[in-house]
């Protein structure tokens, strides 16, 4: 017998155990309330639907074993894979567009950052699948704000949105070979000023001034403007248009106090086609949730079609507010 | 209210007078005092002072909303920031040294390398292939060469003088390091306005 606990994992205990729960009551309540369909999905699968669906970066934190017959299983470390496969397969029947909700564990051997030495949480997420564009990447950002205003967080917290075709748009049109486009992403994700200029020097492109200075990356309607003053290949126009109508469109739900746009969030290219988010939380040092759209997903299980979600931390917001009421 | 940690020593000075310049002063009372968190005179801005190592560990989780802290301990760290502005202060390299110039192209089977900087030792002789056996020291690397604990060292040169007189010679620059201004990823969005307002301040007089 042993009296260690495993790092990252933890106990919750009567009153934060309640707050726990009541935390991932309003969420799927809400979700609810948006006709979103709760779904229990395996906690163990084959690590290929992981790696499929997330990428083999991502998928490789997850925690792996073999099954009896010599296959590579793992502990879920995302839902959406699963999610996908099913619409794609289960579900490839049932007219669209299909809402799913789900509050399940999810685990990772490798934390992302020092920050979250968490490797179990539970992810509050929601999947839209079937709809394309601004009406569905617009009603998932105001679930996830209706979600964080009712846990009174409301003024406490931020929703950036960025569109990832802008970065791909400019990638392409530098023809960028994929290590240095790997270093363009790195360079911008981290705001690295100084060594982006030199990059940019070195590739010599206008096209990329957009993203050399860090401090007007992020912001609200006005990001836009700066960055359409530089930006011209077809590809990136588009994304920011869309991006820009779905400021609008955030504008007039008067949501945009919530919300930022962050150009130089690039953090998962290979997994978003369009729209992506992040939820940051006072008190939380690290992102609390993010989301986006993910066309290219189901695809890959046979049957592609638009798609667009995001996850909550159960954990990561319990201990904010408990932090908080304390 | 945003909160900086500075990297105590060799960074200290020259974090201090790049802020005063910017137009962020701290009192002469207050820095003389021993106190480890101070307010700046205009109330904006709460200091910590913390060993240089531990400046990534406060700005990752949020304690501190950025941090002056020199690249070599970052790359070391690999905490997860972001790092708007190359400050220019406290400008060093890090290298590998040895006793023999030639040292590097003489390598056969395996060199034993100490350093202080592990992560980076390994990632920068990892990429070309080489095995190596890092021996993590906390200070005086120069030593271990002259009394056999190890081939090579890995390590911060500022003027070449403490390698010299242990009688050893750069044999390869690894990076090049400079003090660094890190922000919190989620300070970053919330506090946008306050850390826009001081990466602004500090631009304009790097």
């Amino acid at each position: 017998m042993t009296s260690r606990i495993p790092a990252g994992m933890r106990y919750y205990i009567g009153a934060e155990a309640r707050l726990r729960r009541k935390v991932e009551d309003v969420a799927m309540s809400v979700f609810e309330s948006w006709n979103y369909e709760e779904v229990i999905t395996p906690s163990v699968d084959y690590y290929d639907l992981f790696e499929q669906g997330m990428g083999q970066r991502e998928a490789q934190r997850g925690f792996r074993f073999t099954d009896s017959d010599g296959h590579l299983l793992a502990l879920r470390p995302d839902v959406t894979s699963s999610v996908a496969r099913m619409a794609a397969t289960l579900l490839s029947d049932r007219p669209r567009p299909l809402r799913f909700c789900y509050a399940a564990p999810v685990f990772r051997q490798q934390t992302q950052s020092h920050a979250e030495w968490r490797r179990e949480n539970t992810q509050l997420g929601c999947e839209l699948i079937g709809v394309e564009g601004k009406p569905a990447d617009l009603e998932v950002l105001r679930l996830a704000a209706e979600i964080l205003s009712r846990l009174e967080l409301r003024s406490k917290y931020c929703i950036t949105i960025n569109n990832v075709e802008i970065f791909n748009g400019i990638a392409a049109y530098l023809n960028l070979e994929p290590r240095p486009r790997e270093e363009l992403r790195r360079l911008i994700d981290t705001r690295q000023g100084a060594e982006l200029q030199q990059f940019l020097q070195d590739c010599g492109a206008g096209e990329a001034r957009a993203f050399l200075r860090p401090t007007q990356l992020t912001g609200k309607r006005d990001v836009i403007q700066v960055a359409r003053s530089v930006i011209t290949n077809a590809r990136s126009v588009a994304a920011l248009d869309a991006l820009e109508e779905l400021w609008t469109a955030i504008e007039s739900h008067g949501l945009e106090d919530s919300f930022e746009i962050d150009l130089g969030d690039v953090s998962s290219l290979d997994y978003y086609t369009g729209l992506s988010m992040k939820v940051f939380v006072h008190g939380a040092g690290s992102s609390v949730g993010r989301g986006g759209r993910y066309d290219g997903l189901t695809g890959s299980f046979g049957r592609a079609e638009p798609a667009v979600g995001f996850v909550l931390n159960l954990d990561a917001l319990t201990e904010v507010l408990a932090r908080a009421n304390q | 209210m945003i909160t900086i940690a500075i990297a105590k020593g060799r960074m200290q000075e020259g974090a201090l007078s790049l802020l005063a310049r910017a137009g962020i002063r701290l009192s002469d009372e207050a820095v003389n005092s021993r106190r480890l968190a101070l307010m700046d005179e205009t109330g904006q801005y709460r200091f910590i002072f913390a060993k240089p190592a531990d400046v990534p560990v406060y700005v990752e989780h949020g304690i501190a909303d950025c941090g002056v802290v020199g690249r070599d301990v970052l790359l070391e760290s690999q905490a997860d920031l972001l790092l708007p502005l190359d400050l220019g202060i406290a400008r060093c390299r890090i290298v590998v040294a040895a006793a023999d110039a030639q040292a590097m192209t003489k390598v056969q089977g395996m060199i034993r390398v100490a350093t202080k900087y592990s992560q980076i030792a390994s990632a920068h002789f990892g990429a070309r292939g080489i095995p190596v056996e890092i021996i993590q020291l906390s200070g005086s690397v120069e030593l271990a060469p002259a009394l056999g604990l190890a081939d090579m060292i890995v390590d911060l040169v500022e003027t070449g003088v403490t390698l010299r007189e242990n009688g050893l010679t750069v044999v390869e620059e690894i990076a090049e390091s400079t003090g660094r201004l890190a922000v919190n990823r989620a300070s970053y969005q919330l506090k946008s306005y306050e850390v826009g307002r001081l990466v602004k301040a500090l631009e304009a007089v790097v």
